[in-house]
């Protein structure tokens, strides 16, 4: 059979080609430049300038399953032509990529981001368009976003995360391309909820909010991150809840995105004061809620300079705690150290 | 009180009434809710602990445990509403009635009587925590004698008292959040969460270490105290922690003869005088000649320390 397939090459292509189709379709959807001839070695890495190490390893079967994977190489890499290639200038977000964008039917961009980003709290210019003061500190792209994997949202009568082959059965009655229908129903589920769960996401703003140099060159009343920790969102959020607030949900203004946020003292910003009653009793909330129901610090500060109060409180729970376990503690050890020397005393024995 | 007789003679051992079995049940319901109380609240305190995710997830994790937390601290709460019925219906039958029908009543003979109670802490206590710092700083080799509650005992019963109050109080308010801020303001939800987590491991470790050494793992009662279960407390344990009270038992129930000498602590081997350290200074003869019996096998046996 294989000698026979030999000689006859047009029928060795002919079989190659119904392996391939039976392949799941995905498997070169980003690849065509044939990158992965040399990304696919997980040790493939170098040293860079700095002296770091950087792995250029790609997991194919993960990138597949990652919101760019119909992104191909090169869309992103635009400064790569030919292999073997130089080192990759690092990639710039707001590339024109090769994918169109099917309602608009023109090339997609995520340029749209700049401009309100540029109008943000954590934009790099002030509104004059002048350098911010450590307008180095601010984040870029990828300060905030990885390549996320998708996170679909499994419905028909279930919500939790995963592909929900029911819902899955529906689409395939119209649409024949399996391709198609897993991508679209990613895409579309994927961006029902968020891409990150709440810890996920506080952690990726605590890398700079928790930052104490950054936090005080910048002027900031607190640590975002290690303070929202300490109430009852934050610690949800540590035990995995998917459902508990995170920073975006107070932070972003309802039906705007993540790159319109505004300072605390901005009337537009969903957290001046002005407006908070309203982030903490909307309908998923805590609906009926007074408006002073907001003055609850969801960032507290335990620090004696900032909140002396609630620095002073805790303190008084500390000496109460320690006031009366420590002596206790003590009585409890003195006493089965004494039941080794019942009779023992320095004074005359009664 | 015939239902419950202070002295109950089993196979010949003694066993002295402490506990009713409306105050055993109390106290069950109060341990159970105290332990999943516990166990259900302290990971959401140290969240960011690597043992939290795991004891969480035993309550159903962030999606059910705070369900069980609240539905258990009702319970509680509940339980502390029947308790202060508890105390209001003992005063009344037994403390307000008869004082009523003997025509003694006064606000403040009554007042009086009232802090007179065996669970009231008295000057007794303080003077026995002194002796017993004596006793365990070894200026001493006699440990005081306890009365019906010890002081460790009422501050075993005061401390979750009060606990149960502030842990109590700030749950509620916590978990109607939005209710209460009605009228509040919203930062004082701030200060009752500390208040609540902070009280709660106060609580959490007194009774899980200082009650739980004092009733179960102590050498004396070691491997485990059974009068929360029976309400009747052992001889040797009551001549160990209530002897004084155990003396007046003994006394008004006719075991007047059989009254034994303290127990533990330096008291066992040479316990010399108790007749000398009696203010009564009745302790009958028989007593003190048994003491004194005791006092000579002691010597024998107890030169080591």
């Amino acid at each position: 059979m294989l000698s026979h397939l030999i000689k006859r090459p047009q029928w060795s292509f002919r079989a190659l080609l119904i392996a391939l189709c039976l392949l799941p379709g995905w498997v070169f959807a980003a690849d065509m430049g044939n990158c992965l001839l040399c990304h696919k070695y997980p040790g493939l890495s170098r040293i860079d300038k700095n002296g770091k190490m950087k792995l250029m390893f790609v997991n194919e079967e993960i990138f597949n399953k990652s919101v760019h994977s119909k992104v191909k190489c090169e869309g992103c890499h635009t400064d790569i032509t030919k292999i073997p290639h130089e080192p990759a200038k690092s990639v710039d977000c707001l590339t024109v990529c090769h994918i169109i964008e099917p309602t608009s039917e023109q090339k997609f961009s995520h340029k749209s981001v700049k401009k309100f980003i540029d109008e943000s709290v954590h934009s790099k210019v002030d509104e004059d368009g002048k350098l911010k003061k450590f307008s180095e500190d601010m984040p870029t792209c990828k300060d905030c976003h990885d390549n996320p994997l998708f996170r679909p949202l499994a419905f028909v009568k279930k919500v939790r995360p995963g592909i929900a082959e029911d819902a899955m059965g529906r689409c395939r009655v119209c649409h024949e391309k399996e391709d198609f229908i897993f991508r679209f129903y990613n895409h579309i589920t994927t961006r029902l909820h968020k891409s990150r769960s709440p810890l996920n996401i506080a952690e990726a703003c605590g890398k700079c909010h928790d930052d104490k140099e950054l936090v005080k060159r910048h002027g900031l009343t607190v640590m975002a991150g290690s303070s929202y920790e300490e109430t009852f969102h934050g610690k949800a959020a540590n035990l995995l809840s998917e459902t508990i607030p995170d920073c975006l949900d107070c932070h972003v203004v309802k039906g705007k995105s993540v790159h319109q946020m505004y300072g605390n003292d901005d009337p537009r910003s969903s957290t001046h004061p002005n407006n908070r009653g309203a982030i903490c009793n909307s309908v998923d909330c805590h609906p009926n809620a007074s408006v002073q129901f907001a003055n609850y610090q969801v960032h507290p500060v335990f620090n004696r300079d900032q909140s002396p109060v609630v620095y002073w409180f805790t303190t008084f729970f500390y000496i109460l705690t320690g006031g009366t376990l420590l002596p206790l503690m003590l009585i409890l050890f003195l006493d089965l150290l004494r039941r080794l020397f019942p009779n023992a005393t320095f004074r005359r024995r009664k | 009180m015939a239902k419950y007789p202070r002295i109950k003679i089993i196979n010949g051992e003694k066993y002295f009434f402490r506990f009713d079995m409306d105050l055993r049940i109390q106290h069950i319901f109060l341990a159970g809710t105290v332990v999943i109380l516990v166990l259900s609240g302290m990971p959401l305190k140290f969240s960011d602990a690597s043992w939290a995710p795991y004891l969480y997830s035993m309550f159903g994790g962030i999606t059910m445990a705070p369900t069980v937390h609240k539905v258990t601290g009702a319970i509680m709460l509940l339980l502390f509403g029947y308790h202060l019925f508890w105390i209001a219906k003992v005063i009344y039958k037994n403390h307000y009635l008869p004082m009523k029908r003997e025509g003694t009543y006064s606000t403040k003979a009554f007042l009086m009587r009232i802090l007179k109670l065996p669970m009231v802490p008295n000057k007794k206590d303080l003077r026995d925590i002194i002796d017993l710092m004596k006793y365990l700083f070894y200026f001493t080799n006699v440990r005081p004698n306890g009365d019906e509650y010890t002081w460790k005992e009422k501050f075993d019963y005061w401390a979750p008292f009060w606990g149960m109050f502030i842990i109590g109080a700030s749950g509620v308010i916590i978990w109607n959040k939005e209710l209460f801020t009605q009228i509040i303001p919203g930062e004082v939800i701030n200060f009752l969460l500390i208040a609540h987590s902070d009280e709660a491991l106060l609580a959490g470790l007194f009774l899980f270490i200082w009650h739980w050494y004092n009733v179960h793992f102590s050498t004396s009662v070691f491997p485990m105290g059974t009068v929360f279960l029976t309400g009747y407390l052992n001889e040797e344990l009551m001549r160990e922690e209530h002897y004084d009270y155990y003396v007046k038992v003994m006394k008004e129930e006719g075991y007047e003869k059989e009254i034994l000498p303290p127990h533990g602590g330096g008291h066992a081997p040479s316990c010399s005088d108790y007749s000398s350290k009696d203010d009564d200074g009745d302790t009958s003869s028989d007593t003190v000649s048994e003491l004194e019996a005791s006092d000579e096998l002691a010597k024998e046996g107890g030169t080591a320390a």
